[in-house]
């Protein structure tokens, strides 16, 4: 009995040793994968700080309402912020890479599938960041337009021209992420139609006298600008 | 000589090579109604004033449809038309420039192209939209560069009190501040000009620059000036033109202040050294009377201003330190009949507005566009202060605003070489 106990043991044994030095290469690499990761990490996080820096970014991510958009930190600036979500991105995606030399199947698959993903993300957050912007340039177009038009309710085209960006923009980026494909053109959909029956019944039943004499206001507001006309020059 | 009506300007100008003192260049764009009379005022002026001279009438048509070309070549008579083709750019074509007249820029250029090769002494660059056209405009035009010596001619029109004020109230007290020479009207469009003066803008990279088709004027007068060359200016009595409906107000300041700020831009070695202002010589005396203008609603400009305050004050703060907004804000504030915009506080808001335009602080065009409600609270402000004024008190108020802008210099010139305190 105790000779069949001892061998057993030492068959067990043999296996974990077995197994271990197996699994050990891997425990190997992926420790080499998550320290290159780090390095890289690192490396990449110093470099893009001075690069955004040289660049004047924080003062151009301000310019063009970045800045207000992402909500930055208030420890922390434009640069910053940016050089440490690519810095953590690069230990995220390091990890990830790690257990694919694991040889383990579910972390691996979950690598692969989190690595598949990365365009999707990458092109969303383009696709966020090139909205962000378009809203905030057209927003201050029509700002400038609507003002120098002498148009009391600037602001308010100016907001709705921002929001309508902003909302085409986020429907865009989530569809490309592959969240809610069904439901969010649907809820787009509905809130923009609501949106614009609203403001069509507000305008048709609620404000038409108010219409009316805008109306008539910009007519003979147009009308007198006959009289201003001057030469500027 | 009759016309060639070739479309080549090579051809053209080749097939009347014949040397000649005096050029009177016409630029024009759908003037069939105008270009007549100009050019029988162009010919008298020459018979007149300079029958001894050889002289030769230059012709930039940019494509007229309405029978310009026809209709100046049946006015030349036995006076020797060139024809100058040109083409204008496609940009220029799609953004008309607030004088109307697509591909100026290149008009010019492609004019001073020929005059050198017909080797003139004298060059008068005429409008031919004018409808007040007679022979002395030509002569005094002409008559500085021939027999005075001088390199440049800048026109100086007789105007009504409210006509021109963002030449009066930013373009010539800016030219007059940054380049040291008494110009009026430095952005005006005829000018006379001597070969060698011709020879030289020829020379400069002017011509290609962004917005060169909107600005090229002013550019070449501040090429005159800053070039060392002679300058003066010639009394052309008033300015009749045909009224294009081409820009509204906001782009016409975009237009003509983005135009003074890149010269600004690109002379700043010679802006920041210059101390003081010499006074230009006149030529010819004009004592026709005010011609007629509309009266600005100051009301709707004070209202403009105060929208342009409620809704732009985030903007300006990008541009304007706090202590403008604040004086901003007062205006804003205060009651109509004591709507006073301070000549310092106005200079020093254009010198904020050229260096945020130089920092690329927002897109330019949003930049100048946004100083429209400003500019309708100075107009409100000055309108009234003129409105009953003898000529010479208007002259004395305006003398006061480049004053103002004189002041101010020393403010531009810190804030240019220390930007870092601009929000300060």
């Amino acid at each position: 009995m105790w000779e069949q106990l001892n061998r057993i043991l030492r068959q067990a044994g043999s296996q974990i040793v077995g197994y271990t030095v197996d699994f050990l290469p891997g425990v190997l690499v992926s420790l080499t994968v998550i320290l290159v990761a780090f390095i890289v990490a690192l490396l990449v996080r110093v470099l893009l700080v001075r690069a955004l820096r040289a660049l004047d970014f924080d003062r151009r991510a301000q310019q063009v309402g970045l800045a207000a958009f992402a909500m930055w930190p208030a420890s922390a600036n434009p640069s910053l912020t940016v050089a440490r979500v690519v810095y953590w991105a690069i230990l995220v995606l390091g990890f990830l890479a790690s257990f694919t030399a694991l040889n383990a199947t579910i972390p691996s698959r979950l690598a692969l599938s989190v690595f598949e993903y990365v365009p999707r993300l990458a092109a969303a957050l383009l696709i966020v960041v090139a909205g962000i912007l378009m809203a905030r340039f057209l927003a201050r177009s029509v700002l400038i337009g609507a003002v120098n038009m002498q148009i009391q309710s600037a602001r308010l085209l100016s907001l709705a021209v921002k929001w309508v960006i902003l909302l085409v923009t986020a429907a865009t980026a989530l569809d490309q992420l592959d969240i809610g494909r069904r439901i969010l053109p649907l809820a787009f959909g509905i809130l923009f139609g609501g949106v614009v029956l609203a403001a069509s019944l507000a305008l048709g039943l609620g404000a038409k006298d108010a219409v009316s004499r805008t109306i008539e206001r910009q007519l003979r507001d147009s009308a007198r600008q006959e009289g201003d006309k001057l030469d500027h020059v | 000589m009759a016309s060639t009506g070739l479309n080549s300007s090579v051809r053209a100008a080749d097939a009347s090579a014949a040397r000649a003192d005096i050029a009177i260049a016409l630029a024009s764009y759908n003037h069939a109604r105008t270009i007549g009379p100009v050019v029988r005022a162009v010919r008298d002026g020459l018979a007149t004033h300079f029958g001894s001279s050889a002289a030769q009438i230059v012709l930039a048509d940019g494509g007229s449809t309405d029978g310009t070309r026809e209709a100046a070549r049946a006015a030349t008579g036995a006076t020797e038309l060139v024809e100058v083709g040109y083409s204008a750019p496609i940009a220029s074509l799609t953004t008309v420039p607030y004088h109307g007249f697509p591909g100026r820029a290149n008009a010019l250029r492609a004019i001073l192209e020929t005059i050198r090769r017909l080797s003139v002494r004298a060059v008068a660059l005429v409008d031919a939209g004018i409808e007040t056209a007679d022979s002395t405009r030509i002569a005094n035009l002409v008559a500085p560069i021939l027999t005075d010596q001088f390199d440049y001619a800048s026109s100086y029109y007789v105007r009504h009190r409210f006509d021109g004020l963002i030449t009066k109230g930013i373009v010539a007290p800016l030219f007059r501040t940054l380049y040291g020479a008494t110009l009026r009207q430095p952005a005006a469009g005829e000018f006379g000009c001597s070969a060698r003066m011709a020879d030289h803008f020829l020379q400069q990279d002017v011509w290609d620059r962004e917005g060169a088709q909107a600005g090229i004027d002013l550019w070449l007068a501040s090429e005159a000036v800053c070039g060392g060359f002679r300058v003066c200016e010639a009394a052309l009595g008033v300015r009749g033109m045909v009224h294009h409906e081409t820009t509204d107000l906001s782009t016409t300041l975009a237009q003509v202040v983005g135009s003074v700020f890149a010269d600004m831009e690109h002379r700043v070695g010679v802006w920041q050294r210059v101390r003081q202002a010499v006074t230009v010589p006149l030529f010819g005396a004009d004592e026709r009377p005010e011609p007629e203008a509309a009266v600005p609603n100051v009301e709707r400009l004070t209202e403009s201003f105060r929208l342009g305050y409620r809704e732009l004050r985030e903007i300006w703060t990008w541009v304007l330190p706090p202590k403008t907004i604040i004086a901003l804000r007062r205006l804003a504030e205060a009651p109509s009949d004591r709507f006073r915009f301070d000549d310092l506080l106005w200079a020093s808001i254009v010198y904020d507005f050229a260096l945020g335009y130089s920092l690329r602080l927002m897109p330019r065009d949003h930049l100048l566009r946004s100083l429209t409600p400003i500019y309708s609270g100075w107009m409100a402000s000055i309108v009234p202060q003129i409105q009953d004024a003898t000529e010479a008190q208007v002259d004395a108020r305006l003398e006061q605003v480049c004053a103002a802008f004189d002041a101010e210099k020393r403010y531009l010139i810190s804030r240019w070489r220390w930007p870092e305190r601009l929000r300060r």
